[in-house]
C-alpha cells in the first residue's frame, strides 16, 4: 500500500487515456492491484515497483481492449509517414502557431486530445504514455511493454507524429489557428 | 552533423535518451544554429504541454477508496463509520494547515535561499552526504531507488564535474535529490526537483520560463538553474557561473545504465 500511494495519480491517468470506453477504469485498476497484490512476493524490495506495477495494469487494459475489440470498437487509423512532423513543423504556418503558444490551444481540444490518443494503434498509444505520464526511459518501456528497444522508439516517434498531425487538424477545423 | 541530422534526433535529445556523444553533437549544433534552437525549444514546447495536458485529470480519491476496497486491500468506508470522529480531527488538521497556508503565501519559499543553506552545509560537512561513492553508475542507482519522481544524473565526467555522493531530502516539502561533487577544487550541489516542484517557488518558475537557463546568486555562491526534461536542476556553488552552466547543461546525458 504504501509502495502504491504515489503512483495513484500516473496509474489512474494512464488507465484514463489508455482505455477504449473509460467506463471500464475502477475494474481495470482493481484487477490489476488484484493481481499484483497476489503475486507480491515476486516483487524485490529496491526494484522499481513502478514500472512492475505498471506492467499489471498495462496487461489489464490490453485484455479489456481486446475484449472490446471483439465487441466490434477496434478500428486503426490510416499511417502517418513518420517524417511529415519534421517537415510540418515550420513550413507550415498554422502549425507554427500551435508550436509557439500551444497552452492555450491544447485547453479548448480536451476531448480531442483525449480522443486523439484513443484513436492511437494501441502499441504508440502504450509508448507514449508510458513515456508522457509514467516518465519511463526508453529501455523501461521496453521492459514493461516486453518489446525491442528500437520498437519502442520508432513507436514514439509514429505516435507523437500522428498525435499532432490529428489535433492540428482539428485546431484547424475548429478556426482556433490563425496566422 | 547538418540541421535535418540534428533534427531527427530531436526525440532522443527530448527524452535525454542516447548516448553522451549525440547530445554533445546536437548541443554544439544547437549553440551555433539559432533557426535549430528555435525548432527545437518550439517542439519541446509543445511536448511538455501535451504531457501535461494527458496527465491531468487524475488522482480521484473516491475511485480509489473503491479499487482498494474492491481489491480487498482497504476497509469500505461504511465499515469504518465509527471513525468519522477522525474526519472531524483531519478538518481541524487541514483548517490549520489551510491557515499555516495562507501564512506562507505571504512569503513563498525562495529556491535560491534553501539551494544556497543546503549547499553550505554539504560543503562544511554539517551535514553528511548520504551516499558517499565516486562512480557516476553507483551514484545514479542509489538515486533512482529512492525517489519517487524520475533523475537523469550525473553530468558527464568531461564537464569538470567529479561525483562525490548523492542523497535525498527536501526542499520547501517538496521533495528533492542531491548530487555533491566537485568543478576543479570548489564544492559544488546539484539539486534536482521533479520539473512540477518548481511550483512551489514562484519566482524561480517565472524565471524559467522566460530565459532557458535562470542565473543567480546568493552569497558566495553562484547557481545557475533550468527545467531539463522533467527534472529543474539547479547547480551551485562558489565557482565561475560558466562551469556551472556547463554542468547544467550535462544534466542527464551521461549513458544510460544497462
Amino acid at each position: 500500500m504504501r509502495h502504491l500511494e504515489p503512483l495513484q495519480a500516473s496509474l489512474e491517468a494512464y488507465c484514463r487515456r489508455s482505455l477504449n470506453h473509460g467506463d471500464a477504469i475502477a475494474d481495470v485498476l482493481q484487477s490489476a492491484v488484484a493481481n499484483a497484490f497476489r503475486d507480491f512476493d515476486r516483487y524485490a524490495e529496491g526494484t522499481d515497483f513502478r514500472a512492475w506495477m505498471f506492467r499489471y495494469v498495462h496487461l489489464e487494459i490490453l485484455n479489456t481492449n481486446r475484449k472490446s475489440a471483439r465487441l466490434g470498437h477496434a478500428e486503426r487509423p490510416p499511417e502517418v509517414a513518420v517524417e511529415d512532423i519534421w517537415q510540418l513543423a515550420l513550413t507550415e504556418p498554422l502549425a507554427k502557431v500551435l508550436l509557439d503558444d500551444p497552452e492555450p490551444i491544447l485547453d479548448q481540444c480536451d476531448a480531442a486530445v483525449s480522443e486523439a490518443v484513443r484513436e492511437l494503434p494501441a502499441l504508440e498509444r502504450s509508448v507514449l504514455l508510458l513515456r508522457t505520464i509514467g516518465e519511463f526511459k526508453y529501455r523501461e518501456t521496453a521492459e514493461i511493454l516486453q518489446i525491442p528497444i528500437g520498437t519502442v522508439m520508432s513507436a514514439l516517434a509514429r505516435g507523437r507524429s500522428r498525435l499532432r498531425e490529428r489535433l492540428l487538424s482539428y485546431a484547424e477545423k475548429q478556426g482556433l489557428l490563425r496566422s | 552533423m547538418n540541421c535535418h541530422e540534428v533534427r531527427q534526433h530531436w526525440n532522443l535529445y527530448h527524452d535525454s535518451e542516447g548516448d553522451a556523444g549525440l547530445h554533445f553533437q546536437v548541443n554544439e549544433h544547437l549553440a551555433a544554429c539559432a533557426e535549430c534552437a528555435e525548432w527545437f525549444a518550439l517542439q519541446s514546447r509543445f511536448e511538455d504541454a501535451l504531457a501535461e495536458k494527458l496527465r491531468s485529470r487524475a488522482g480521484t480519491p473516491v475511485l480509489w477508496n473503491q479499487v482498494l476496497s474492491r481489491a480487498g486491500l482497504k476497509r469500505p468506508a461504511s465499515v469504518v463509520r465509527s471513525w468519522l470522529w477522525l474526519g472531524g480531527m483531519a478538518a481541524c488538521v487541514a483548517l490549520i494547515g489551510a491557515i499555516l497556508g495562507i501564512v506562507n503565501r505571504a512569503s513563498p519559499p525562495d529556491l535560491a535561499k534553501l539551494s544556497a543553506a543546503w549547499h553550505q552545509r554539504l560543503a562544511t560537512g554539517q551535514e553528511a552526504v548520504q551516499f558517499a561513492n565516486e562512480s557516476d553508475l553507483e551514484v545514479e542507482r542509489y538515486l533512482r531507488k529512492r525517489v519517487a519522481f524520475p533523475v537523469r544524473c550525473p553530468p558527464r565526467q568531461d564537464t569538470g564535474f567529479a561525483v562525490q555522493g548523492a542523497g535525498v531530502g527536501a526542499l520547501a516539502e517538496q521533495p528533492a535529490a542531491y548530487l555533491s561533487g566537485h568543478v576543479d577544487d570548489a564544492p559544488v550541489s546539484i539539486l534536482i526537483l521533479p520539473r512540477d516542484g518548481l511550483a512551489s517557488f514562484p519566482r524561480q518558475q517565472a524565471a524559467v520560463r522566460t530565459e532557458p537557463t535562470h542565473h543567480s546568486r546568493e552569497g558566495q555562491y553562484a547557481m545557475v538553474l533550468g527545467v531539463i526534461d522533467q527534472n529543474a536542476v539547479l547547480v551551485v556553488g562558489a565557482t565561475d557561473p560558466a562551469r556551472l552552466e556547463k554542468v547544467l547543461r550535462a544534466y542527464g546525458t551521461y549513458p544510460e545504465i544497462h
